[in-house]
């Protein structure tokens, strides 16, 4: 009993605090309700953006960006984390450029992706890709070589090599670090998505908010801000179960 | 059903143990001269101890022989035939159990195993007494449980050699006797030959048909221990030839 209200309505204490203290303040008109509206009113906003469908488009168009991009980012860093981890030839060949590469700020790359992509979905999915891209290949890098190379030479003692080994040995090994570099990615996927959907672009959250930007219509800027964080979590929710899942033989993913 | 000739598969035919020639075997890492001549050579179904101060070179040997390393001179054969060629079927325990920590107990013991190994994991596991653990995650087993689910990874191949390189060292007194027993009784009831480097005269004098001694970089003792099983270690002979390679250990 006193478990469940500690897991399970402790964490919600601060944020329905905040919330009344938000309709209390804005209650009281010291700054202007349409630069301040209340939350009732952000509420009813959100409704009146989600029976319109109007909601469900952009939110469409920005989760088919966001995907994409960590399908092909993802894809990318972990192939060659795999790659350079099992490979010496292939480490010394590609790491120094990656982590070039790295080094740059990928959102400073945003003028340039506009510039030669143009501001349609390219551009955008590029750069979530980019982004995704490094966490992913730096874990999963690091999670291939930090395999114990007891479990390896016991595995070659017991007649596994290659395909077996990696799928046995190396790959069960590194899952932990991947799953960080995932759990990571996803937080720069939404960032970037973000960013890259306020400057260029004319559908997909990051325009609603930029949009209603324009006409000062302050509570449409905050829900799509709540949609993002909502998103970012569920996101986060999800990766979460997917390890523990994954990793319930470790005891630390273990409740 | 196709049976390619692996070596680490286990055959369907009994395993015969194998013999083990080892003729002046060197090894050095860089400039530094671990293993100077090694001549030996052990009789099919023996079971040798390998003891010998931290350092000596013991694990280095048993490396060699299993091929993880290479040797810088010298030769290595089973039953008369080159390492290269030979097919000899060998597994290893070590002091950490290395049961890969995703893989159930069962599944540790399968590894790498192909075809229909499950009813055989299971009487294996039955013969190390862990038949009722079989779906449980190595992490949830006690040090000497997880030892067993090793012995019995290293018993499902049917090997012709194991090797055990100091196995029991990380266990506490009790249940090292008690896997003791267990390694004897199945190396009796197997015969495999076996190659157990340990710290522990005791252990060695409690196990071993053979008791050899490494010390810079050769074998600087060599003991036949003929005593019936199961061995009384109080017994007048047993101490006297634990004092005597203790003796030789410490350099008195
Ligand atoms: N891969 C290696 N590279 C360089 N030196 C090594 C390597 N493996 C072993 N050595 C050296 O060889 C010597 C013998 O090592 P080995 O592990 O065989 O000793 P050991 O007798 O098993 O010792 P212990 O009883 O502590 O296990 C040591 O000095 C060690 O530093
Ligand atoms: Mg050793």
């Amino acid at each position: 009993m006193k478990k469940t209200f500690q897991t399970k309505v402790l964490p919600w204490v601060i944020p329905a605090l905040v919330l009344l203290l938000w309709q209390v303040v804005s209650s009281l008109q010291i700054v202007s309700p349409s630069l301040f509206p209340p939350p009732t009113n952000v509420f009813l906003s959100f409704w009146g953006l989600i029976s319109s469908f109007v909601l469900f488009e952009h939110i469409q168009i920005s989760l088919m960006r966001a995907f994409t991009g960590l399908l092909i980012g993802g894809f990318i860093g972990l192939s060659l984390g795999i790659l350079n981890g099992w490979s010496k030839l292939s480490y010394f060949t590609f790491d120094t450029s990656i982590q070039m590469i790295r080094n740059v700020p990928h959102l400073a790359l945003l003028p340039l992706a506009i510039v030669w992509l143009g501001i349609g979905e390219t551009s955008k999915i590029f750069l979530v890709a980019l982004g995704v891209m490094f966490p992913i290949y730096i874990n999963t890098l690091h999670g291939i070589r930090s395999v114990n190379q007891g479990y390896v030479e016991m595995g070659k003692m017991y007649g596994l090599k290659g395909w077996k080994l990696f799928r046995h040995v190396y790959l069960p090994g590194a899952l932990p670090s991947i799953f960080v570099g995932f759990r990571y990615a996803l937080g720069v996927m939404w960032l970037t998505l973000i960013v890259a959907e306020t400057i260029a672009t004319s559908d997909g959250l990051g325009y609603l908010a930029m949009n209603a930007r324009q006409f000062m219509q302050t509570e449409v800027i905050i829900v799509t801000i709540i949609i993002y964080a909502l998103f970012g979590k569920l996101a986060d929710v999800i990766a979460q179960m997917g390890e523990r899942r994954a990793l319930r033989w470790n005891p630390t993913y273990r409740e | 059903m196709l049976k390619k000739p692996v070596a680490p598969e286990p055959r369907a035919e009994e395993t015969v143990p194998v013999n083990i020639r080892l003729d002046r075997l060197q090894k050095s890492f860089g400039a530094k001269q671990v293993l100077t001549e090694v001549d030996l050579t052990i009789q099919p179904g023996q079971f040798v101890a390998i003891v010998g101060k931290s350092g000596s070179g013991k694990s280095t040997l048993l490396r060699l022989i299993a091929g993880l390393e290479k040797p810088t001179g010298g030769q290595i054969s089973f039953n008369g035939q080159s390492s290269d060629e030979s097919d000899a079927n060998m597994t290893m325990m070590y002091q950490d159990s290395r049961l890969l920590p995703w893989k159930t107990v069962i599944n540790n013991v399968g590894l790498g195993l192909s075809g229909d190994w499950h009813n055989r994991a299971e009487s294996v596991l039955e013969s190390v007494g862990l038949l009722s653990y079989k779906e449980e995650w190595p992490s949830t087993l006690s040090g000497g449980q997880q030892q067993r689910v090793a012995l019995a990874r290293a018993l499902i191949r049917k090997p012709q050699l194991l090797m055990l390189d100091e196995p029991l060292s990380a266990l506490d007194a009790l249940t090292r006797i008690e896997m003791q027993n267990l390694i004897e009784e199945l190396q009796q009831e197997n015969g495999f030959t076996a190659l157990l480097v340990t710290h522990d005269v005791r252990e060695a004098v409690r196990l071993a048909d053979r008791i050899l001694l490494i010390e810079n970089g050769t074998i600087t003792l060599d003991v036949d221990n003929y005593a019936p099983r199961p061995r009384d270690l109080s017994s007048q002979g047993m101490v006297a030839l634990e004092k005597k390679v203790l003796s030789k250990i410490m350099g008195t």
